[in-house]
């Protein structure tokens, strides 16, 4: 099988929930160089782009989809987009729901977009992260192999 | 830098310009990033995987060059609560060499201004190549 706009629609199950700690913000903050008091101590808030830290368990699925064919070599991520109702705190217990939202083919590569909808156990909406991934297609020589 | 909100809406009208920064990537910083991130992707720390799949070598996290281009805001406007929607397309990799690392230069300007929300839209360039598309950074400072 191989990805096609026929997949579009296609959501996953809600990831296992993740639990935002102060050491993983911090460990987070700091990878950026980033030493801003808000992303220290207890009541912390995690920085803008930290939702991929849960996305991405999301994108494992689509990514290890039988039905969908890809391989990992030849996926890049070409876009990126947050679009947050706050930000993550230190204490948020969430999960990321992924729907495939768009699959185009322009060239030789599909060009796929995804939806993680990152939100609260108690059902509060937090954070929807879209990434535009493109999946090669193979060389002619790779296929006659 | 501040920990107070040092920017209002009404101080920063459209074309008003952030502070050009730059920042030193060094290959440790691609692996503190990969262990913060959980991206472990070969390309980020193996030469020999980078070149084989046709990288110059060992390329940053696009999420990196992201995030930076974020701080960049956030640095500015001085609360990183208030960043409401972040969204880039990556188009050149960054190459972070062994010895010398990279640099990339982030520039911004403010783009739009709606009540309380303001856009700022910022350039990341490395070796004086545009290596994000532009970053568009939205703000809500009510």
């Amino acid at each position: 099988m191989s990805i096609s706009p026929d997949h579009v629609g296609r959501r996953y199950p809600p990831t296992d929930v993740y639990v935002v700690s102060q050491a993983k913000v911090g460990e987070f903050a700091r990878a950026l160089g980033d030493d801003h008091p808000a992303y220290r101590g207890p009541r912390a808030c995690a920085p803008p782009t930290f939702p991929i830290v849960v996305a991405a368990q999301a994108w494992e699925q689509m990514f290890h989809d039988p039905d969908l064919g890809l391989a990992l070599e030849r996926v890049v991520h070409g876009e990126q987009s947050f679009e947050s109702r706050r930000a993550l705190m230190v204490g948020d217990e969430v999960t990321a729901t992924l729907t495939i939202e768009r699959v185009r083919t322009r060239g030789s590569a599909d060009w796929i977009t995804s939806v993680a909808e990152i939100g609260t156990l108690e059902g509060e909406d937090v954070s929807r992260v879209r990434a535009t991934f493109v999946h090669s297609h193979p060389h002619q020589e790779e296929e006659s192999r | 830098m501040s920990a107070a909100a040092t920017v209002t809406a009404e101080q920063a009208g459209a074309g008003t310009e952030l502070p050009a920064t730059t920042v030193h990537l060094t290959r440790a910083d691609l692996i503190r990033y990969a262990g913060a991130s959980g991206d472990f992707n070969p390309i980020h720390w193996s030469d020999r995987f980078a070149t084989a799949i046709g990288m110059p070598g060992v390329v940053a996290h696009g999420m990196l060059t992201m995030a930076l281009a974020v701080k960049a805001v956030t640095d500015w406007v001085g609360d990183p609560s208030t960043v409401r929607v972040c969204s880039t397309r990556f188009t050149r990799p960054v190459v972070v060499d062994e010895l010398d690392g990279a640099d990339v230069t982030f520039t911004g300007s403010v783009s739009a201004v709606e009540g309380t929300r303001l856009t700022v839209t910022v350039q990341a360039v490395c070796e004086d190549v545009k290596v994000l598309g532009p970053t568009r950074v939205e703000v809500d400072l009510g």
